[in-house]
C-alpha cells in the first residue's frame, strides 16, 4: 500500500476504515463514523500546487481539506488546524496538485467513429453518444493525472459536430458528464478539405460564415422568444446548440494552424460573431496572430504539435527549433494551455506537452507549465468553476506525485476525483 | 554559469569555427583520392602524427557513467584517447582547454538504434557517410556521440569520414516467432546441429594434437552464422515481444550457452526472472504500450516498470525512443533526439538514475560491440563527452558542448538550432534574455554566475528590442 500506510493520523490509535478510500488510511478523532454525513480528509504534503487563476500559486507544506466531493479549504499546514474528526493523509516530501485538463481528446469513447462527414457543417451531431466509460485509454490517462477531458469530434468536415467535457474516472456516463455541449469542434483548413471535391479555403470560410450566420439568427430568434417579444421558434435540431454558444455557455475548439487561418479564427468566429472561441492546435507560425488574440480576449491550447523545425510550414523559418507555446507566451503575453489530439499524443502524455514546451523555451518561473494543463484549460473551457485549481468549493480532483509533476521521472501515485480515490499505484499497479 | 574554451597553442586554431572550416576544405580532397594509401598520407600531413594532440576539460562536475562523481574534476586527453581523471591533473601547456565552468560532464550517448543521423547511408557506411547533415548535429545536441544502424556503430564525428565506422557488424538478427512454428523449429534444429559441430570440431582439436590421422568433422548442417553466435563473435538478436516467445528464447540461450539480446521485450516484466538467469538483455522502450492480447489468460501487455523489474532479475537493459530518426514534424519527446527523454520514462517505472543512464551509455555501447572505445568515462578510452547545463536526464538540460575523440564538435552557443533557448551570455546567436513585465527576471543558469561575464549589463535587461529582432 505504499506510503498510505505511512500516512499519519492526528490521533494514532484510530483505526477506523472508511469505505472507497482504502483500508490504510489512519483516522483521527474519537467519532464514530455515523456522527457525520461527509466525511472530511485532510491531505498534508511538502508542496500544493494551488493553480488559481490570479490567487496564490504554491504552498509550501500546506493541507488541502476535501469534504465530500469538494475542496473545503487549502492553506499553510501551520494556519490551519486540522478538527478531530478529519482523516489525514499525510503524503510526506510529495507535492499535490489539480488533475489535469485536456482539451483536445479523441479517446472518451468507441474510436472510429466520432467523423461522421455527412454534410460540410454538422452542428447538430455529438460525440456525446459514443462515450465509453472507463476505456483504456481513458484509464491510462487518469494514471497520469488526466481527470477531465473535453472530447471532440474530428476535423473532417468544416463544423464535426458538439464535444462533451467528461471525468475519466466515472463508471456510467451520468457520473462523467461535466458539461454538454463541451464545445462546438470547428475546423478550418486542411482536414476537412477530405469532404469532398473543390473544398477550397474561399468555399469552406463561406460555410462557416453561413452557418454561423443561420445560428445567430435562430439563438436570437429564442431569445427574444424568451424575453416575450417574439414568437417561438420552429425547434430545428442542427441549430440548437448556437443557443449554447450566442448565450455564452459553451465555446467554438477551434482546428486551427498556420498564421492566415489563426487570423481566420479570430477575425470571423470572435470579431464577427462575438463568441467564444479558442484555438486548437495553433502550430506551424499561428503565434504570429498572438497579439491580435490577446487583444481579442481569444486563449491558445497547444498540441500535439509542441515545435515548429526545419521543414515545417513557417513562412520565417530559419531553421531554429521554437517552442510554439513559448512564442504565444512571448508575443502575449497570454497564457497557453496544452493538449494532446490523444490518440496523436497519447492520452497518458499530456504533461510531456508541456515539458516538452518548457524544453524549448516556454517559460516555466511562475507555474506557467502546471498551468497551462490545469487552470487554463479549465478557464478557457469556462469550467473554472468546477476544476483547474485546488481552491475552496471546487470539485476534489486532486493528484499526488512524488515531484515536479511535468519531470517524466515522476510519476503519479494517488489520483483522486470528486473525493474519491479513484487509483493508488501502489496499491493496483503502476498504469503509466 | 558558462563553459569556455581556450586554446593555448599559438598561432592555432582558436575555436570550432576554424575547426570546421578546416575540415570542410580538406575533406572533399579526401573524397577525391582513389587509393587507400594516398589517403592515409593525406591525413598524415594533415595530423603531424609526431605531435601528440592533448586536450582537457576542466573545472568539470564529472559523472563518468560508472558509479560515483568527481567534483572540480579535470579529464585529459592525448590524442583523442582519456589519459588521466581526477582533481589534480597536469595539464600540458600546448593542450587545448575546455573550462566545463562548473557544469556537469557526463559520457556521450550511445544510442543503440537510429536512422538518418548520416544522411542517406543505410549499408557501407565506411564509404557512404555524409558527417555534415544536420541531423547528426541535431543528434550530438541531444548528447549523442555514438550510434547504431543497421547493427553498426557509428561515431559522430562531425566533418571526419576517417573513424566513423566503429564496429561494422556486432550482432545478428535471428527471427524466433510464434507467428512462424516453422521458422522457430528450423532455427532450434540449426541451433542443434550447429552446437554439435562445434562440439566435434573442438574435440578433433584436441585429438589432433596426438593423432595426425584424426578427421576434420563435417559441417553438415551447421550454420556459419549460428557458429558466430556459438563462438561469442557477434551476439544473437531478437525481435520479440510476446512473453511465449521471451521464454521459448530463454530456453534456447540458456541451452546452447549464449546471452540474447532482445529488442522490445513488451512482456519480459511477466518472465523477468527467465531472461535474468538466460543472461538476456533487453532493447526497451519504457513508453511502449500495448494491450495484452485478449486470448492470454496470464498477465501482459506492456507495463511502465517493465525495465525496472527486468533490471532487478539481472537483466542489462538499452533504452531506445520510439522513433530511430530525427522528426521535426513538430511531435516532440519520442524521435531519437528524446533518448535521455526515454530514459526518464525508465525511471518513472522503477529504474534508478544510474541504471537509466546506463541504459544510453555502457550497454547500448556492449551490444554494439565497442564498449572498449565508448559508454563511460574512464582512461584508455575515447574522449567523447557532454557539457550539461544539469542533470542529464532532466527535461530542460541541454548540452552545452560535445567532445568526440577529444574534439569540440558542436557547441550549443554557436549553432542555430538551439543557442536561443535559455542563453547563456557567451550565445552570439541568442537574443538578449526575456523579463517579463512585472517579473524579477528567470533564475535560470545563465544568470547565476554573473561575477565571470558582466559585459552587457544593457542588452539583458532591454527584453523589448529582443523581442522585436526575432
Amino acid at each position: 500500500m505504499g506510503f498510505l500506510a505511512r500516512s499519519i493520523g492526528v490521533c494514532a490509535l484510530a483505526t477506523l476504515s472508511v469505505a472507497g478510500v482504502g483500508p490504510s488510511f489512519a483516522a483521527g478523532g474519537t467519532s464514530k463514523a455515523s456522527d457525520f454525513v461527509e466525511e472530511r480528509l485532510a491531505i498534508v504534503a511538502a508542496k500544493v500546487l494551488v493553480a488559481s487563476w490570479d490567487g496564490a500559486q504554491v504552498i509550501d507544506r500546506g493541507v488541502v481539506f476535501v469534504r465530500g466531493s469538494k475542496i473545503e479549504a487549502v492553506g499553510p499546514a501551520s494556519e490551519l488546524s486540522i478538527p478531530a474528526d478529519t482523516r489525514v493523509l499525510d503524503v510526506g516530501e510529495r507535492w499535490i496538485l489539480p488533475g489535469f485538463v485536456d482539451l483536445h481528446s479523441h479517446v472518451g469513447g468507441s474510436g472510429g467513429d466520432i467523423n461522421d462527414m455527412v454534410f460540410q457543417c454538422n452542428p447538430e451531431l455529438r460525440v456525446s453518444s459514443t462515450v465509453v466509460p472507463s476505456n483504456r485509454f481513458l484509464d491510462r490517462g487518469l494514471a497520469a493525472g488526466v481527470t477531465t477531458v473535453l472530447y471532440i469530434p474530428g476535423s473532417g468536415t468544416n463544423i464535426g459536430g458538439q464535444g462533451i467535457l467528461i471525468k475519466t474516472s466515472p463508471q456510467t456516463f451520468e457520473a462523467m458528464r461535466v458539461r454538454e455541449p463541451g464545445s462546438l469542434k470547428i475546423a478550418q483548413g486542411d482536414n476537412p478539405t477530405r469532404w469532398g471535391y473543390g473544398m477550397g479555403r474561399p468555399l469552406m470560410n463561406h460555410h462557416i460564415r453561413d452557418t454561423l450566420a443561420k445560428g445567430r439568427e435562430y439563438a436570437e430568434a429564442w431569445e427574444r422568444h424568451e424575453r416575450g417579444e417574439g414568437p417561438e421558434p420552429t425547434k430545428r435540431l442542427e441549430l440548437e446548440v448556437f443557443r449554447d454558444l450566442f448565450g455564452h455557455r459553451t465555446q467554438i475548439s477551434t482546428h486551427t494552424q498556420m498564421y492566415r487561418l489563426v487570423l481566420s479564427t479570430i477575425s470571423l468566429m470572435r470579431g464577427e460573431f462575438g463568441l467564444d472561441v479558442y484555438i486548437d492546435h495553433g502550430e506551424w507560425a499561428g503565434y504570429v496572430a498572438a497579439p491580435l488574440a490577446v487583444e481579442m480576449g481569444v486563449g491558445a491550447i497547444i498540441g500535439p504539435r509542441e515545435i515548429d523545425a526545419v521543414g515545417t510550414r513557417t513562412p520565417d523559418s530559419d531553421g531554429k527549433v521554437l517552442s510554439v507555446s513559448a512564442e504565444y507566451q512571448r508575443r502575449g503575453p497570454m497564457q497557453v494551455g496544452f493538449n494532446t489530439d490523444a490518440p496523436v499524443v497519447p492520452q497518458e502524455e499530456l504533461f510531456l506537452q508541456a515539458t516538452m514546451g518548457v524544453r524549448y523555451g516556454f517559460a516555466n518561473d511562475a507555474l506557467e507549465a502546471v498551468r497551462g494543463l490545469t487552470i487554463v484549460p479549465a478557464r478557457t473551457a469556462g469550467i473554472a468553476d468546477r476544476v483547474g485549481s485546488l481552491e475552496p468549493g471546487k470539485d476534489a480532483d486532486i493528484l499526488v506525485i512524488g515531484g515536479d509533476p511535468t519531470d517524466p521521472r515522476n510519476a503519479v501515485e494517488l489520483v483522486f476525483v470528486e473525493g474519491e480515490l479513484v487509483y493508488d499505484a501502489a496499491a493496483e499497479g503502476r498504469r503509466f | 554559469m558558462k563553459s569556455t574554451i581556450h586554446d593555448t597553442r599559438i598561432g592555432k586554431l582558436l575555436g570550432l569555427a576554424t575547426f570546421l572550416g578546416a575540415f570542410a576544405f580538406a575533406t572533399p580532397s579526401f573524397a577525391q583520392e582513389e587509393g587507400g594509401e594516398k589517403k592515409d598520407e593525406a591525413a598524415k600531413n594533415e595530423e603531424k602524427p609526431d605531435e601528440d594532440k592533448w586536450f582537457a576539460v576542466i573545472n568539470a562536475d564529472v559523472f563518468p557513467g560508472t558509479g560515483g562523481h568527481f567534483r572540480d574534476a579535470t579529464i585529459l586527453a592525448k590524442n583523442g584517447k582519456i589519459t588521466e581523471i581526477g582533481v589534480a591533473v597536469d595539464v600540458p601547456d600546448d593542450a587545448t582547454v575546455l573550462d566545463a565552468g562548473g557544469l556537469r560532464v557526463y559520457p556521450g550517448l550511445v544510442a543503440y538504434a537510429s536512422a538518418g543521423l548520416f544522411g542517406n547511408a543505410s549499408s557501407d557506411f565506411a564509404d557512404t557517410v555524409n558527417t555534415f547533415s544536420p541531423n547528426l548535429v541535431m543528434a550530438l545536441g541531444n548528447g549523442i556521440t555514438t550510434a547504431g544502424q543497421s547493427g553498426a556503430a557509428l561515431k559522430l564525428k562531425r566533418g571526419e569520414v576517417d573513424g566513423v565506422l566503429l564496429k561494422e557488424k556486432a550482432s545478428t538478427l535471428l527471427s524466433y516467432s510464434s507467428q512462424n512454428p516453422q521458422g522457430k523449429r528450423s532455427l532450434i534444429d540449426k541451433f542443434e546441429a550447429t552446437a554439435a559441430y562445434l562440439r566435434d570440431y573442438r574435440a578433433w582439436e584436441e585429438e589432433k594434437k596426438t593423432n595426425k590421422d584424426a578427421k576434420e568433422p563435417p559441417k553438415k548442417d551447421s550454420d556459419a552464422t549460428i557458429l558466430q553466435v556459438l563462438k561469442g563473435e557477434v551476439r544473437a538478436r531478437f525481435q520479440a515481444d510476446d512473453r511465449d516467445e521471451l521464454l521459448g528464447i530463454a530456453r534456447l540461450a540458456q541451452k546452447y550457452g549464449f546471452r540474447p539480446v532482445i529488442e522490445g521485450c513488451r512482456e519480459g516484466w511477466t518472465v523477468a526472472e527467465e531472461l535474468g538467469r538466460a543472461g538476456a538483455y533487453a532493447v526497451i522502450t519504457p513508453r511502449d504500450r500495448v494491450d495484452k492480447s485478449e486470448e492470454l489468460v496470464a498477465a501482459g501487455g506492456t507495463s511502465i516498470e517493465n525495465a525496472a523489474i527486468l533490471r532487478r532479475a539481472g537483466v542489462q537493459i538499452a533504452i531506445v525512443p520510439a522513433a530511430k530518426g530525427v522528426d521535426l514534424g513538430g511531435i516532440a519527446g519520442r524521435d531519437i533526439l528524446a533518448l535521455a527523454i526515454e530514459a526518464g520514462f525508465g525511471v518513472r517505472g522503477g529504474l534508478t538514475n544510474e541504471a537509466a543512464l546506463e541504459a544510453i551509455t555502457i550497454v547500448p555501447a556492449r551490444l554494439l560491440g565497442v564498449e572498449h572505445r565508448v559508454g563511460t568515462l574512464e582512461v584508455g578510452k575515447d574522449c567523447d563527452l557532454l557539457v550539461c547545463d544539469g542533470d542529464l536526464m532532466h527535461y530542460e538540460t541541454f548540452v552545452q558542448q560535445a567532445v568526440v575523440e577529444g574534439k569540440v564538435v558542436y557547441e550549443k552557443n554557436k549553432e542555430l538550432f538551439y543557442a536561443h533557448i535559455r542563453p547563456n551570455e557567451t550565445s552570439a546567436l541568442a537574443p538578449p534574455t526575456r523579463v517579463d513585465k512585472g517579473q524579477e527576471g528567470a533564475a535560470k543558469p545563465a544568470d547565476e554566475a554573473k561575477d565571470k561575464d558582466e559585459k552587457k549589463p544593457d542588452e539583458k535587461q532591454d527584453g523589448k528590442d529582443g523581442e522585436k529582432k526575432d
